[in-house]
């Protein structure tokens, strides 16, 4: 990657506790810290925590213990520094989650218009240049049920962007998908992470990871067993559960 | 897609001939046993002295004759008590389904309160209790016991309505930052309408049913007139299929309007 990542760290995670009702343990003593513009990629098996982490981070789950801060705010109690974080932190989810009854351009257009309180005109115009940027202008007066699984997640991502996040996330973005519809939005993802966004990333698209990310961290049961440099990881992992999960997965 | 095409190719192939014949047997069954029936009673039908109470001509003009004028006051009823049963139904689902503890005992308590009371002890006691108190007309009284009571079974409509939005939207809209009121007024409460629009035309159909209740309390509705043209006349029979028919003619063209709307909105989304 030609980008520089700066040392200054944008999300800190730390000593965090999640259990779910039924006592089920998401996130256990779980910390880790992002550096703006690092595309952090997170693996793991099902059931490791690994999306728990990613919905903490925008205020979907609420921890039980320990401490989140997205650029300087603390998610707390203060419904204003959650807000303020929601609106800096864009998530994609796998199953899309478009809004089924506006079009493409009105899914695009939402959030900048009700939350950032933009004109309709100049809504439209990023919403336009952002569905350039993912590659299907021509489907912006569709409705979302008229598109491939491929186009909707790319619309879901223009989405997302539209709000000029500080921080994306991606909770298994091509997991509904198949391989060839993969590519489009691994395509769009890689586009992003080379513009510099900060990007924490849940996939099991191994290839990806290797070619975009900078650090990777694999999950077991709600710990990080391995972090580490992105190349060092696949190479040479320090634990032997991280080199057995590997080898079942490449 | 596929289920609902080849359910519409099941049902495209059988022959409109059968459907109506089957219709024009049951009707003529119908027809039987409501004749057999009545000449059994020895009834004298004089079905020729009910149209004077619908219209009448004088003068040149035509003019309403007492059930007309109250099927206007059953309209007018049961539109004031539609938009605020609607009103009160949303407003208790959204309080059943608010964070605050407070709200949901409220609407909670409510819904059990209206549900499991007649409706008819529940007009007395705002018509006799209640409208005293705080000088509400006859017509008033009628009006909020009728939206209080279907209030409380729209409310349980919308919510079904709202809880059947798949959890993805309201997570979608919240990593957007929309607020709370922002994601009910433009992500869940559009999508939600489109579900809840057939049982709440039979809400709305019950509606204009029990407005006849009013009757009780004296106010002129479509019912009222007509009990009071029998006790005249004694034209028991002729007056009640009459009424019967005028309420089955509003609720059938008030399915009619819906399953319009329901089409229309079918076709975006």
């Amino acid at each position: 990657m030609d980008k520089e990542v700066s040392g200054e760290e944008i999300i800190v995670v730390g000593n965090v506790f999640k259990t779910f009702p039924g006592g089920v343990c998401a996130l256990s003593d779980f910390s880790i810290k992002v550096r703006r513009k690092e595309v952090l990629v997170v693996i793991g098996p099902s059931g490791s925590g690994k999306s728990t982490f990613l919905r903490c981070l925008n205020g979907l789950e609420e921890v039980d213990k320990g401490s989140i801060t997205i650029d300087g705010i603390p998610l707390d109690d203060d419904k204003q520094n959650r807000l303020e974080i929601r609106k800096e932190v864009g998530m994609v989810f796998q199953s899309f989650n478009l809004f089924p009854h506006l079009t493409v351009l009105e899914n695009l257009n939402l959030a900048q218009i009700l939350v950032r309180k933009k004109s309709r005109k100049e809504a439209m115009e990023f919403s336009m240049a952002l569905l350039n940027k993912v590659g299907i202008p021509e489907k912006a007066n569709i409705f979302p049920n008229h598109l491939s699984g491929g186009q909707q997640q790319r619309v879901a991502i223009a989405r997302a962007l539209a709000m000029m996040p500080k921080v994306m996330l991606f909770d298994e973005a091509t997991s509904a998908l198949d391989p060839e519809m993969t590519g489009e939005v691994l395509a769009v993802m890689k586009q992003l992470a080379r513009e510099g966004m900060t990007m924490v990333v849940v996939t099991h698209e191994m290839g990806f990871a290797r070619e975009v990310s900078e650090r990777m961290v694999f999950m077991e049961s709600g710990r990080v067993i391995e972090e580490g440099p992105t190349e060092q990881f696949f190479t040479n992992p320090k634990e032997e559960r991280t080199r057995l999960f590997l080898s079942q997965v490449l | 897609m596929k289920a609902s095409s080849i359910k519409v190719g099941r049902y495209s192939k059988r022959s409109p001939i059968i459907d109506v014949a089957a219709f024009l047997l049951v009707m003529a069954g119908l027809t039987w046993i409501t004749g057999t029936g009545t000449s059994k009673l020895g009834y004298n039908w004089q079905w020729y002295r009910v149209p004077q109470y619908l219209f009448t001509y004088e003068g040149g003009r035509w003019l309403a004759g007492p059930l007309i004028d109250g099927l206007m006051v059953t309209f007018e009823i049961t539109g004031a008590s539609l938009i605020l049963a609607f009103s009160f139904g949303m407003i208790s689902a959204l309080c059943r389904l608010s964070d605050s503890y407070l709200a949901r005992m409220i609407a909670r308590g409510y819904l059990e309160l209206i549900r499991n009371t007649p409706l008819l002890v529940q007009l007395f006691f705002i018509y006799f209790v209640m409208a005293p108190i705080f000088d509400l007309s006859r017509f008033a009284s009628a009006v909020l016991a009728l939206s209080l009571f279907e209030g409380a079974y729209a409310s349980e409509i919308f919510r079904a309505g709202i809880v059947s939005i798949h959890k993805g939207q309201w997570e979608a809209a919240h990593s957007l930052g929309l607020s709370t009121f922002d994601t009910y007024r433009r992500i869940i409460l559009p999508q939600a309408i489109r579900r809840i629009l057939p049982p709440l035309t039979s809400q709305a159909i019950s509606l204009v049913k029990d407005s006849a209740l009013v009757s009780t309390i004296a106010v002129y509705d479509l019912t009222m007139r007509g009990r009071e043209i029998i006790s005249e006349t004694f034209l028991a029979f002729e007056i009640w299929f009459t009424i019967a028919a005028i309420y089955l003619v509003v609720t059938v063209s008030l399915s009619i309007v819906v399953s319009r709307m329901e089409r229309r909105f079918g076709e975006s989304g």
